[in-house]
């Protein structure tokens, strides 16, 4: 909340920085690409996790391919904006629309699998695909730029940092809208009834697969809206930045540490989260000495934290640090004990 | 006895102290900050060491002489580095750090093609000039930025000395082989090749594309095989040259030469194969018996005694270690040129820039690659590296054409 509140303020006061005299004075959030580039990737998070809470925390499938589809997204503008000339903003809104074509295409074979069979399953689909866009080639040459990747003309506006900082907050924007809409519609209950007991559900008259589909195409949607934005923020796309596995891994891990089925739960811990990864890889201006590990060392250490983050939130707190916010409950002993009496077997 | 020791020891410190300040003329002025993110962990670590090693060198060198002069006064030089763990993302990230926290004036490159087009953009973007030496891919120069330069022989050329070597040779070889990763660096220089060998009069045979990081290259050579190619090129990394060469000697692929893009100029090459390393050519930036005469920094047979006095148990320097000084003195003599720390300025000279240095010439195409530099041929023999072509810089012959397997 403290994080989303900073997110805020800064959100608010960032079209300050158009103004010269600001940016004379020094303010130091405010007339900072640095700021500027690493709270776009934030943004860029809470609409990963928020999307991967629509599947992995409203419906329960456990999806870790979702990569791929911010990697169409970002193919998608990258294709229409680099070889078909396209205005970024016209190639933008196909983004989502291709993702979750895809996703409903191969959701229809990959939903009828359950549990770790699924979650196999779509960490496939998401390696393949990066490796498709990579290697097809029509007519002797790479179909998708191939290894050289693709790159995209920089868009020739003022204050460019501050235009996609705002682009990637409205997605973020969207994303927990839509489900916020999600949780008060007849849609999202059944999603949530197909969660508790699928075979409930399908007997109460719950159409499963065309709910599950919606809810995996909904949620491509959503991440391939901010691979869309990342194409043309990043101005280069190839198939290790465009399809990183380390992100899916991130965006269940944000939605985890937040609270899954929640509203704001995976926004607020993709700031978390993202702020945690960014101070230990050092970006962060404001970065000091972690005791006992030297700088060489720090990257590894960074995994290491982000693993035990991992397993002491999924252990301890299964219903996020969300929980804490709004008075629902208290972060004592006694919850402690609880949460690992629940997740427990 | 010890204190007595300590005392003349501090003596001669002030003594040493005093002699520099009074014989340096020019005044010092403000340090220069450049900056460059790393892969120090990750996957490119060990190629991002050697970068690092070659940044260092030149770093060592030009504050021993009291920094980069600039209208007759002396700006020493600090490089700030990061650690990007070898990720492209990170990389772009931690340039812009460098350039709003760090204030870096100017940027070097960072490890990898990928990286260098991500680091590119934010040059640009930040109009500050970036000096790379180890992202070989043109696609990275065909964008139109006007802040990024290139000081090594792009992606293309890395086996085109081969096949200029081959066409000078008695029997002329005719047919190519080509085989190829499937990496952007890569293709880039398999499809050069493609383009190229029939401008020599040779014929190329369809590339034969294989995973990036394959181990097992046995279908591949016995396509090489089945071809009966005079020449067998591979573009790809060392692990992958190394299973070449096993599998050639394994179903006898004999041709009369094998040229790998990268890999035989490592040390590890040849204590993988041992002798049968021999013969193998490759296409290296640069090797420590190229004969330039530089117009300024040290000669190439200093620069190899600097490096092992700094990095002692190495052995020679590798072309990445060269490449990377190369871009410091390209940077450097720019900054002279221009007679100004401004941004601006110091893009145009770089785009001037026409210099030689123990690397080789260094000028920019108005792309901002060095298009100008040769590539150099080595060839194995008898286990010790020679440079064998351009004749002019090398220093020994071709050993051609290379024995059948069975006559080895």
């Amino acid at each position: 909340m403290i994080a989303g509140a900073i997110i805020a303020t800064y959100a608010l006061l960032a079209p300050l920085t158009s103004l010269d005299a600001v940016q004379s004075a020094g303010v130091p959030l405010l007339a900072d690409k640095l700021w500027f580039r690493i709270a776009t990737y934030i943004a860029m998070f809470m609409v990963m996790a928020t999307a991967w809470n629509i599947i992995g925390g409203i419906t329960g499938y456990a999806a870790f391919g979702n990569v791929a589809f911010f990697g169409i997204g970002a193919y998608t503008t990258g294709m229409l904006v680099a070889k078909a000339k396209w205005p970024f903003l016209a190639a933008l809104p196909l983004a989502p629309v291709v993702a979750s074509a895809f996703a409903a295409l191969i959701g229809l074979p990959l939903l009828r699998l359950r549990g770790h069979y699924f979650a196999v399953a779509s960490l496939g689909v998401g390696v393949a695909v990066g490796e498709l866009v990579q290697n097809i080639d029509y007519a002797g040459q790479p179909l998708f730029g191939g290894a050289s990747g693709l790159f995209l003309p920089i868009l020739s506006i003022d204050n460019r940092g501050l235009f996609f900082f705002y682009l990637m907050l409205a997605a973020a924007a969207i994303a927990i809208a839509v489900t916020w809409w999600v949780l008060r519609s007849r849609f999202g209950y059944g999603l949530i009834a197909i969660r508790e007991n699928e075979e409930a559900a399908s007997v109460i008259g719950v159409n499963t697969t065309a709910y599950k589909v919606g809810a995996f195409a909904l949620a491509a949607a959503l991440t391939g809206l901010a691979g869309g934005i990342f194409s043309q923020w990043n101005v280069f796309i190839n198939q290790d930045n465009a399809f990183p596995i380390e992100y899916n891994v991130q965006m269940i891990l944000m939605a985890l540490i937040g609270g899954t089925g929640t509203v704001f739960g995976p926004a607020a811990g993709a700031v978390l989260l993202q702020l945690l990864i960014q101070f230990l890889g050092g970006s962060l201006p404001i970065s000091f000495d972690i005791p006992f590990v030297s700088t060489d060392a720090r990257p590894i250490v960074a995994q290491v934290i982000l693993g035990v983050l991992l397993v002491v939130v999924v252990i301890f707190m299964p219903r996020g640090v969300i929980d804490f916010f709004g008075g629902r409950s208290r972060l004592s002993l006694s919850y402690l004990r609880r949460s690992l009496r629940e997740t427990s077997l | 006895m010890t204190v007595r020791k300590l005392a003349l020891l501090a003596v001669a410190v002030v003594a040493a102290f005093a002699c520099g300040t009074a014989s340096s003329g020019p005044t010092t002025g403000s340090t220069i900050t450049l900056g460059a993110p790393l892969g120090l962990t990750g996957s490119l670590t060990k190629e991002s060491i050697l970068t690092q090693q070659g940044y260092n060198l030149w770093q060592d060198w030009i504050n021993a002489r009291g920094g980069i002069l600039v209208g007759g006064v002396k700006h020493p030089v600090v490089i700030k580095y990061y650690d990007d763990t070898s990720s492209a993302n990170q990389s772009a990230v931690l340039m812009q750090k460098l350039i709003t926290e760090d204030k870096a004036q100017f940027l070097l490159g960072p490890y990898g093609s990928a990286a260098t087009a991500t680091d590119a953009a934010i040059a640009e973007q930040n109009q500050i000039p970036m000096v790379e030496a180890n992202g070989a891919a043109q696609s990275i120069f065909n964008q139109g930025y006007k802040y990024t330069f290139g000081v090594l022989s792009p992606a293309n050329k890395y086996l085109q000395g081969v096949i200029d070597m081959a066409a000078t040779l008695n029997p002329k070889p005719t047919t190519v082989f080509m085989l190829s990763a499937d990496d952007n660096f890569s293709l880039e220089v398999a499809n050069a090749i493609v383009t190229y060998a029939p401008t020599k009069g040779m014929t190329v045979f369809p590339v034969k594309k294989y995973k990036n990081g394959a181990t097992n290259l046995s279908a591949e050579v016995q396509a090489a095989k089945a071809a009966n190619a005079d020449i067998v090129l591979n573009s790809g990394h060392l692990q992958e040259a190394i299973a070449i060469n096993k599998a050639a000697k394994e179903q006898k692929l004999n041709a009369k030469i094998f040229a790998y893009s990268v890999g035989p100029s490592t040390p590890d090459f040849i204590a993988a194969l041992g002798k049968d390393a021999d013969y193998v050519y490759d296409g290296s930036q640069w090797t420590p018996q190229v004969k330039y005469t530089p117009a300024f920094y040290l000669t190439v047979a200093q620069y190899v005694a600097a490096y092992k006095a700094k990095y002692p148990g190495l052995g020679d320097p590798d072309y990445h270690v060269a490449e990377s000084t190369a871009a410091c003195l390209a940077l450097q003599r720019a900054i002279e040129n221009a007679g100004s720390l401004d941004a601006k300025k110091v893009r145009d000279a770089l785009a001037a820039l026409d210099v030689t240095v123990f690397f080789g010439q260094i000028k920019f195409d108005t792309r901002g690659i060095n298009i100008y530099k040769p590539m150099v041929v080595e060839q194995i023999q008898s286990g010790v590296h020679h440079t064998v072509f351009p004749s002019n810089i090398a220093d020994a012959q071709p050993m051609y054409p290379t024995p059948n397997w069975d006559q080895r």
